[in-house]
């Protein structure tokens, strides 16, 4: 299972992401914000697969700031922002800047939680496949 | 020095100095008697409205009560009296005898000669006759006549610098209000009083320029109309004051009837009863925004002319630039106090919508947990009760069902608040018009869908997204409205300058693009055609009610105009005009 940073400002938030994550069996650390995020990036221990940041915190660059950081520890890191309606422009933007994907906090009828946790687990694949084909190709060569 | 001359010179520096008008009235009677030897002197002064002369000031003996109260008619041939004569002609006239004389009316019983001068102003007016009598027969000479005339002269000389005193007073008073008050009607209200004080007329309008209908509109009025007052609209060009707003200048006419510009469509007198007109443009840096009109009934007597002067000119022009300053000013100042209320509520409104939807979200991730609780423990939950589970589940979908509808509330909510926060760029017409359609038109229809676009339509500077929101809005409201089938038609035309918009009141001097989407649903009644653009109004169940206030608030933010033009009962026609 994954080791998972969640970024939010918002306690209940927070905590609403981390649960449904660790029901699934993942490791997850919490940050209240983008400079406690940003020490979790640097915790010592291996890289985060997955962060999960707010769009918007202290300001509406947050996410953006979240995303560099996480991406200039761990360019394989995925970086899932959480965006509300209004701001869905700018997640677009933080895709453009290498974001994995975002999740819209607040889609009418959709259990958004549920989409969280397939986008997560698509990432995880996804960089599975990506990493055991880097590693192979380098072992081919070794050997 | 000759003693009149004295007296002349006394008198003329009493004119200028004197504040109380009776008192030098008082000092020139006396000095009319000390210069002729009379019994008995006043001044008759012309009621402007009826043409009376009436007893303004007297002097010398024998005035009862009853004869103050006396009012000569100059039109009544056998009333007319030697003051009323010399109120006609303008000229100096001395009755000899007054028992001979076909002119007098006798008042005073010792009256035995007369002598009346006429007070004639700058206009050249007779205001009033100064009137001198004798208990002698032939009491005045040539000699004394012209002292007489000099005095009248004098008199004319302190009525005028009288009026000029009043008419700064209220100038002045005019001003203070300008300058304190920002609420337009009050204002219009004001101005109109103050204006029948300064330019002594009957009857005072005050319109102004509704830009949006492009029409002058009747704001206070002093006059019949006072009632009417919202109600009553000029087109720019029509009659005298439609003509004033168009041009700018002002009109002044002794007998607006006579005019054939004049179509009497709102007069503030009856046809037969209008007088002198006189009406001047609100003016703010070449702009007109509304027209001051004045006028006076028509005079009883026919050599009576009540008409305005080159000065009420002077002063209407000069309350119609102060006017138009202090709207603009108080325009300005509201526009102001209104964008920083908005501002706030913006900031407001924005923070409470992310807070409401973070908080929403952690109650959905609630709903999840509660609904994995449940089915972990199913098999336990059974054994309580057989109806337990489903029962919590039926609660659980609920909660689901209310944290939906909370978050289309938001959704709407947002749309509202970000209608006017633009993201502009560069894009074409008819791609966005295209694009919207083939997001929101659904593949398979019972809707006729018809699409015309002039390729004329060029790329402008917009927020896509939002215009894009703007016609989806109108689209699904349109579909709604056919589920049984119908039609849906969208088109988009190309405007320059000088072709007209559908929409009226927009000017045609600058191009457009016209984007129509026109529906084969109910329509709009027509007392609804505005309020379905006010917020929460809607007739739909779905939301808050504001969607089209979110669709005219990203059309205004665009500078644009929206409006629903189709007929009631054959379809709605939505068309939105935005500057190219």
């Amino acid at each position: 299972m994954g080791r998972i940073l969640v970024v939010d400002d918002e306690e209940e938030v927070r905590n609403a992401v981390k649960r449904r994550l660790e029901r699934a069996g993942h490791t997850v650390t919490g940050a209240a914000s983008v400079t406690d995020g940003m020490s979790a990036l640097t915790d010592g221990g291996p890289s985060y697969q997955v962060v999960i940041t707010d769009m918007s915190m202290e300001d509406g660059e947050s996410g953006q700031k979240m995303l560099k950081a996480a991406l200039a520890r761990d360019v394989s890191t995925a970086v899932i922002i959480l965006t509300a309606y209004a701001t869905v422009k700018n997640a677009v933007e933080c895709m453009q800047l290498g974001a994995y994907d975002y999740v819209e906090k607040n889609i009418p009828e959709v259990d958004v939680f549920e989409l969280l946790m397939l986008k997560v687990e698509r990432a995880m694949h996804q960089n599975k496949k990506r990493f055991s084909s880097i590693q192979h190709p380098g072992l081919h060569v070794s050997g | 020095m000759d003693s009149f001359l004295h007296t002349l010179r006394r008198l003329s520096s009493q004119a200028l100095i004197e504040p109380q008008l009776n008192k030098f009235l008082m000092t020139a009677l006396e000095a009319a008697l000390g210069a002729t030897g009379g019994i008995r002197a006043f001044l008759a002064t012309i009621a402007p409205d009826t043409g009376e002369l009436e007893f303004a000031e007297r002097a010398g003996k024998g005035w009862t009560d009853q004869i103050c109260k006396i009012r000569l008619q100059p039109h009544n041939q056998n009333q007319r009296g030697i003051t009323g004569h010399v109120a006609i002609t303008g000229y100096s006239y001395a009755a000899a005898s007054l028992s001979a004389d076909p002119y007098a009316v006798p008042i005073f019983p010792d009256a035995m000669s007369e002598a009346a001068v006429p007070v004639i102003d700058s206009e050249r007016q007779v205001r009033g006759v100064l009137n001198v009598q004798s208990d002698r027969e032939a009491a005045f000479n040539p000699d004394e006549i012209a002292k007489l005339e000099s005095l009248a002269s004098v008199i004319a000389l302190a009525l005028t610098l009288q009026e000029y005193r009043e008419r700064e007073n209220v100038m002045a008073q005019l001003g203070r209000e300008l300058a304190s008050t920002t609420e337009e009607d009050d204002l219009s209200q004001r101005v109109v009083d103050l204006i029948v004080q300064a330019l002594r007329c009957e009857a005072c309008s005050l319109f102004l320029m509704d830009e949006q209908r492009n029409q002058l509109t009747l704001k206070a009025s002093r006059s019949s109309l006072c009632e009417q007052v919202g109600k009553l609209h000029y087109d720019p060009g029509e009659g005298l004051t439609g003509t004033v707003a168009k041009t700018g200048e002002i009109i002044r006419l002794d007998d607006p009837r006579s005019d054939v510009r004049w179509k009497g469509i709102y007069p503030e007198f009856a046809p037969d009863e209008g007088g002198a007109f006189l009406a001047a443009p609100i003016l703010c840096r070449d702009r007109t925004l509304g027209v001051l009109r004045v006028s006076r009934p028509r005079s009883t007597p026919a050599w009576f002319h009540s008409r305005f002067t080159e000065c009420d000119e002077r002063t209407l022009q000069a309350i119609g630039a102060q006017l138009g300053a202090a709207i603009a000013n108080a325009r300005t100042f509201n526009r102001l106090l209104h964008s920083e209320r908005m501002a706030a509520w913006g900031e407001l409104s924005a923070k409470s919508a992310h807070m409401i939807g973070n908080r929403t979200f952690a109650i959905k991730g609630d709903i999840n947990e509660l609904k994995h609780l449940l089915s972990e423990h199913s098999a336990s939950l059974s054994n309580l009760d057989e109806n337990f589970e489903s029962n919590l589940l039926s609660v659980t979908d609920s909660m689901e069902r209310g944290i939906g509808r909370l978050e289309q509330i938001l959704r709407e909510f947002r749309d509202f608040v970000m209608a006017t926060q633009l993201n502009l760029q560069e894009k074409n017409m008819n791609e966005i018009v295209t694009e919207c359609i083939q997001e929101t038109f659904p593949r398979h229809s019972n809707v006729l869908l018809e699409q015309s676009y002039d390729p004329l339509v060029p790329s402008i500077r917009c927020d896509p997204d939002r215009i894009k929101r703007a016609l989806s809005e109108i689209v699904e409201n349109s579909l709604s409205f056919q589920t049984e089938g119908g039609r849906l038609k969208a088109l988009t035309t190309f405007l320059k300058s000088g072709e007209s918009p559908a929409i009226t009141g927009l000017s045609n001097t600058r191009p457009y693009i016209q984007i129509e989407i026109i529906d084969g649903g109910p329509g709009v009644k027509e007392t609804n055609k505005d309020k379905i653009f006010t917020p929460f109004y809607s007739s739909r169940v779905k939301g808050m009610g504001l969607g089209l206030s979110i669709v005219k608030g990203i059309i205004d933010a665009h500078h644009g105009e929206i409006r629903e033009l189709g007929e009631y009962g054959a379809g709605a026609r939505f068309v939105i005009c935005l500057p190219a």
